[in-house]
C-alpha cells in the first residue's frame, strides 16, 4: 500500500506513537509495549497495533524516514 | 612563617608526577591540595590494610572515566566501588555495543530532542544506544529471575550477576565481577535500572519477577567496614555513593582513615556534597587525625591527575592484593 507523506506524519503508524523509541534510526522502532508482551520489539516505522497512541513526539524520525531513498519492490 | 613557597619549574619532558611535585612545591591553592590528594592516595594504596572505597557520583563514566576505573579495579587500587545507578547504567550501554559522544554544550537542545539525543553537558547520549542496553539488561533480569527463584538480591548481588553475563573488559562492572570487587548502589532506583526493573516485571509472571532489596546491602558494607583495619574514601563529587561510604564508617564506630573529596559543590547550603571534610569530622565518620583534603575540582581532570601521579609512584609491577 502506497502511503502518502502527509498521510504518514498524521496516521496511525508506530512513528506517531507514545511508544516509538529510535532503533536502526529512522527505519525501524523499539516498542517497550510489546517487548513487556514478549513480542518482536523491533518494528518498522509504518507498522501499527491496537495499542497505537496517537501522541506526537515532535521528532525527526518520520521526516528522516522519507527523505531516505527506498529500495523499489521487485 | 619557615617554609617559603618555592616557584613552579616545569620543563618540556616532565611526567605527571613530576608536575604534581611542582605543585606540591608550590603548596598553594587547588595545586596544594592536589598535590596532598596525591600524597594521601598513596599511602592508601602503600597500606595493606587500608580498604579503598570509591565514592563515585556525577557523569563520570560518561565522559571518560570509565577504563580508568576499570583498570584501577583490576589493579586493586578500588576495593569497594559505592556508585550511582545511572554510573553504571552508562558502564553498561557501552558494554552492550552503545557509545558516548563528544557533542557540545551550546547546541539547540530542542532540535536534540527531535533526534532522540540525551545531552549530558557536551556529551551526547543517542536514544537507541539506551534503547538496546534496556533490552540486553531486562533480558538479563529474565535469566537471573530464573536463576535466583525469588530471593532477594542486594545491588552487590546484581552487579555480580551482570558482571558474570558481560564479556567487555573494559567495563567496569565486569572487571568488579573479575577481580571480586563490591558493587554498591544506594540510589539504584534513581537511575535507569528502575525502568529496566519495570519493564522485567511487567513481561514476568505475577511474583516471579526479581526481587532485589535495598537494605540487604547495608550488612553488607557494614561487614567490610567491620573488617577493615583502616577505611580510606576517594570521593568524586558527592551525593549518595560519599553519604554511604561516610555513614558505614560512622555506623560500626571507626571513621575514616583517609578521605579525598574531589568536588565543586559548596559547603553553605548544607547539602552532604559540599560539607567540608571538617564538617563530616563532627559526626564521627571521619577521625580528626585521617589524612585527608579536599579538592574544589572538576573530576574529570583532577581524578585522573592523581591517579596517574600515584601509578608513576608506585611503579608498573605494583599490585595491591585488596583488602579486607
Amino acid at each position: 500500500m502506497h502511503m502518502t507523506r502527509t498521510s504518514q506524519k498524521t496516521g496511525k503508524i508506530c512513528g506517531n506513537c507514545r511508544y516509538h523509541n529510535t532503533y536502526d534510526y529512522p527505519d525501524s522502532v523499539f516498542c517497550f509495549a510489546r517487548f513487556t508482551e514478549r513480542k518482536n520489539p523491533v518494528v518498522s516505522i509504518l507498522f501499527s497495533c491496537d495499542e497505537w497512541e496517537n501522541k506526537l513526539q515532535e521528532c525527526n524520525c518520520l521526516d528522516d524516514y522519507n527523505k531516505k531513498p527506498k529500495k523499489k519492490a521487485k | 612563617m619557615r617554609t617559603p613557597v618555592t616557584h613552579m619549574q616545569l620543563s618540556p619532558d616532565m611526567t605527571v608526577n613530576q608536575l604534581i611535585e611542582q605543585f606540591k612545591n608550590s603548596g598553594s591553592f587547588g595545586a596544594g591540595r592536589l598535590a596532598s590528594a596525591c600524597d594521601i592516595f598513596e599511602k592508601m594504596a602503600r597500606d595493606p590494610k587500608c580498604t579503598i572505597q570509591l565514592a563515585l557520583a556525577g557523569a563520570m563514566v560518561p565522559a571518560g572515566l570509565r577504563k580508568l576505573i576499570a583498570d584501577m579495579i583490576r589493579l586493586r587500587l578500588i576495593d569497594v566501588l559505592v556508585s550511582t545507578g545511572a554510573n553504571m547504567v552508562h558502564d553498561l550501554i557501552e558494554a552492550t555495543g552503545g557509545h558516548h559522544y563528544k557533542g557540545h554544550w551550546f547546541v539547540d537542545d530542542y532540535l536534540l530532542y527531535k533526534y532522540h539525543i540525551y545531552r549530558i553537558y557536551d556529551v551526547f547520549v543517542p536514544e537507541e544506544d539506551f534503547v538496546k542496553a534496556d533490552e540486553a539488561l531486562v533480558e538479563m533480569l529474565d535469566e537471573i529471575a530464573a536463576k535466583t527463584k525469588k530471593k532477594p538480591l542486594s545491588t552487590n548481588e546484581l552487579m555480580g550477576e551482570i558482571g558474570a553475563r558481560l564479556k567487555d573488559k573494559n567495563s567496569i562492572v565486569r572487571s568488579a565481577y573479575e577481580a571480586k570487587v563490591p558493587i554498591f548502589l544506594p540510589a539504584m532506583r534513581d537511575s535507569e535500572f528502575a525502568y529496566i526493573h519495570r519493564v522485567h516485571q511487567r513481561r514476568s509472571e505475577a511474583g516471579e519477577a526479581l526481587m532485589v532489596d535495598a537494605f540487604r546491602e547495608v550488612p553488607e558494607l557494614l561487614d567490610i567496614t567491620s573488617r577493615s583495619e583502616r577505611l580510606g574514601m576517594i570521593c568524586l563529587g558527592g551525593g549518595v555513593p560519599r553519604n554511604s561510604v561516610q555513614h558505614a564508617a560512622l555506623m560500626t564506630g571507626k571513621g575514616l582513615d583517609y578521605s579525598v573529596v574531589i568536588t565543586t559543590d559548596r559547603p553553605e547550603p548544607g547539602g552532604l556534597s559540599g560539607s567540608t571534610i571538617e564538617e563530616t569530622i563532627s559526626w564521627g565518620k571521619v577521625k580528626y587525625k585521617a589524612n585527608k583534603t579536599m579538592v574544589i575540582s572538576d573530576a574529570l581532570i583532577a581524578f585522573p591527575l592523581m591517579v596517574a601521579s600515584v601509578m608513576e609512584r608506585l611503579g608498573k609491577g605494583f599490585h595491591r592484593k585488596g583488602s579486607p
